[in-house]
């Protein structure tokens, strides 16, 4: 069986801490149907525990729309897109990062 | 950066169906309403992947304006759900249920909800435009939402309830909330096992925060593990779309050696057990015997095909609740391929519903004054099996249990905030944040959701549920107390989150395993091989633990009997269940 692993690049900032933004590279296992969501929490378990990503309420199923970022720079949730190779995960927007790939959404809350 | 402080008449935990009503309810007794939704508004919680079912008595829904089934009676449709719950029902809550349905479907129809079909005991409905209606009555009522904001812990003053520590997620800010009542409606647990059929919120606070409280929780033992659940490939893996697949358009279920594994069983309850909702038990048990007799699939269930359904009739019963193989926002049509040229996918039991938790009463008061619960999160009307509509549960719960909360609420006179008690709570939940060094949570939670699965599974026995408590001791006492988050960010520190969460879902694992093994006998989706009688001499008993100091001690007490008397004696398991199947009313329909 062969063991193939993908390059993940993902978005770094804490805006209360950082001044600019940095990318960090992971190397994660490719498993076939393997959703940027699952390469996320890959590296949660695994790798770096301090990756934030919307999770604490998201539904890995594509309902709550919490996960929407950018993968290979097109917009999309992260739970329902599918990795077939190396990929880049970014926030959207970028303007208003809240940390890493975490992001306000349209509308304040109440 | 300053917390922030604040007050208000009732306090609703948890946004999901449950807690929405809850809201407005409190709204209708003229009580000020602050609801706290752990993730984004009308998003998250269970109710939004729901389905949806809405059930409730042939007879009332034929009046309401849809064929139902005008021969029904309140009485048969509570013939049917004791039976289902083998007995075990809190029959005061199932009068409430069948009672106070109607009306709640009533107002949701007034609300604009669509009904995508109909039959004898249900409609179905879709559990996001739910959401969307729940939403905008809270809104137009005037109750006050915050999301992404969730509760740790609950504080009293002179034994009554004066409020509980919010959590502000997004910045890490505790919110100290003065309230006269607390309404808890936070749902179940399915973070404890993995795999799972829930979203990433639920991992069961509610209950636990509950239960530190001094009130009683109950039948934490009785755990519905939905079949048929999608397990491979990870990117649906979770999803219901396939056990309601099999609901509606029936197919075929084998093993790792390619046998139709229910045909060992009697066809009456595989009839029964495949075309209803009651296979949620039925199949659970089924797949999980295989599993267990190494007959599994690789992902640890088993394989689902169309068999012998003609391709036409599949894709004609599906269509309704799958336009186009969408369900929600997943595109399933490469599933469907599969299945139409004869392939499987693998499925099996992922926990689904919780039909045990805080006890209440019909008023849906917990043992401490002013805490109510309602929907998921409660010990419902289900007994040991739920058949009937955790949807239609979750709203007679919530608007009782708001109203009731907020009339409360209006009678008691205002206290001061108990500063201190806060303050406290406030140091014991960074301890995880401020700890330089220790545990990675990831780590043990997975090790703790996977040796749930396992142990605490469709089928038990004492060698195993000893075990697991013993090994859950081992996390409380070693492992627990040093987990630390490597960043010490209070923004969006999901590390943090996780180490809140994994204590509480612990105690309820705990909780449930001693009930587990403290109940010697099998009935509805608890099954102990070591025990496989269903015994109605000695165990028409609700489970109770109790809660001191953190150490937890299981007891029992009589199940709550109003006019069905449960039958003597005792009868294996499978026999149990097929007679409980047998005694349904001669009402059509999938519940």
């Amino acid at each position: 069986m062969q063991e193939k692993s993908i390059k993940v690049k993902v978005f770094r900032f804490d805006p209360s801490q950082e001044k600019e933004p940095n990318y960090q590279t992971y190397q994660v296992p490719f498993e076939k149907g393997m959703s940027a969501m699952s390469a996320l929490d890959y590296i949660y378990q695994n790798i770096d525990s301090t990756i934030a990503y919307y999770d604490h309420a998201g539904c890995d199923l594509g309902i709550c729309a919490r996960c929407t970022g950018v993968i290979n720079g097109k917009p999309g949730l992260f739970c329902q897109t599918i990795l077939e190779g190396d990929a880049t995960l970014e926030p959207l927007p970028k303007s208003r990062v809240i940390k890493d790939l975490v992001a306000k959404k349209g509308e304040e809350r109440n | 950066m300053a917390d922030q402080n604040m007050q208000t008449d009732v306090l609703i935990v948890g946004g999901g169906g449950a807690g929405f009503r809850a809201a407005i309810g409190a709204r209708e007794a003229g009580a000020k309403a602050l609801m706290l939704s752990k993730g984004p508004l009308a998003r998250c919680g269970a109710t939004p992947m729901a389905g949806a079912d809405f059930t409730l008595d042939g007879r009332s829904l034929n009046k309401l304006g849809f064929p139902g089934a005008p021969e029904d009676t309140g009485e048969k449709f509570f013939n049917d759900i004791i039976t289902q719950g083998y007995y075990l029902n809190n029959q005061m809550l199932v009068e409430q249920y069948i009672r106070k349905a109607p009306q709640r479907l009533k107002e949701l129809l007034d609300w604009g909800i669509k009904v995508i079909f109909s039959e004898e005991r249900a409609i179905f409905t879709s559990g996001l435009g739910l959401m969307d209606a729940l939403l905008k009555q809270a809104r137009t009522v005037g109750v006050d939402l915050l999301e992404d904001t969730m509760l740790l812990d609950l504080v009293a003053h002179d034994g009554k309830i004066a409020g509980g520590l919010g959590f502000d997620i997004r910045t890490g800010e505790f919110i100290p909330i003065q309230a006269k009542a607390v309404v808890m409606a936070t749902g179940g647990w399915h973070k404890a096992f993995w795999p799972n059929t829930g979203m990433r919120d639920l991992s069961g606070e509610g209950i636990a925060m509950a239960h530190r409280a001094g009130a009683a929780i109950g039948n934490m033992e009785f755990i519905t593990f939905c079949c048929n659940v999608i397990l491979h490939p990870p990117v649906w893996r979770g999803s219901i779309a396939t056990y309601i697949t099999s609901l509606l358009c029936g197919g075929e279920l084998t093993n790792s050696r390619g046998e139709r594994f229910l045909d060992q069983y009697d066809p009456y309850v595989v009839e029964k057990g495949t075309t209803m909702e009651w296979n949620k038990g039925f199949i659970s048990y089924a797949t999980a015997k295989e599993v267990r007799q190494g007959k599994g699939s690789p992902h640890g269930g088993i394989f689902y095909g169309l068999g012998t359904i003609p391709l036409e009739s599949f894709e004609r019963n599906a269509a309704p609740i799958f336009p186009n193989w969408k369900y929600k926002a997943m595109d399933l049509a490469e599933m469907a391929e599969t299945l139409k040229n004869g392939g499987t996918v693998e499925v099996g039991p992922a926990v689904e519903y919780f039909d045990g938790g805080i006890v209440v009463n019909e008023k849906f008061e917990t043992s401490v004054p002013g805490l109510y619960a309602a929907g998921e999160c409660t010990l419902g009307p289900f007994g040991s099996n739920r058949v009937c509509s955790a949807i239609t549960e979750m709203l007679v719960h919530g608007a009782d249990a708001g109203q009731n909360a907020g009339a409360y609420a209006k009678k008691i006179g205002a206290f001061a905030p108990p500063v201190e008690a806060f303050k406290s709570l406030e140091e014991k939940e960074q301890v995880p944040l401020q700890k330089k060094e220790g545990l990675r949570v990831a780590e043990v939670r997975r090790r703790v959701q996977v040796t749930a699965h396992k142990q605490l599974g469709p089928i038990r026995n004492e060698k195993e549920l000893t075990e697991l408590i013993g090994f859950l001791e081992n996390v409380q006492k070693n492992e627990l107390p040093n987990v630390a988050t490597v960043s010490k960010s209070r923004i969006y520190n999901k590390e943090w989150i996780d180490a809140i969460e994994l204590e509480n879902v612990v105690h309820l694992l705990k909780a449930a395993a001693l009930s587990a093994l403290n109940r010697t006998e099998s009935r509805g989706v608890h099954y102990r091989e070591d025990y496989p009688v269903s015994d109605n001499d000695h165990w028409l008993q609700e489970s109770r633990v109790k809660w001191d100091n953190a150490f937890l001690k299981v007891g029992q007490c009589p199940a709550i009997i109003t006019s069905l008397t449960p039958p003597k004696g005792k009868m294996p398991f499978l026999e149990m269940m097929k007679t409980m199947m047998q005694s349904r009313s001669n009402i059509g329909g999938h519940h």
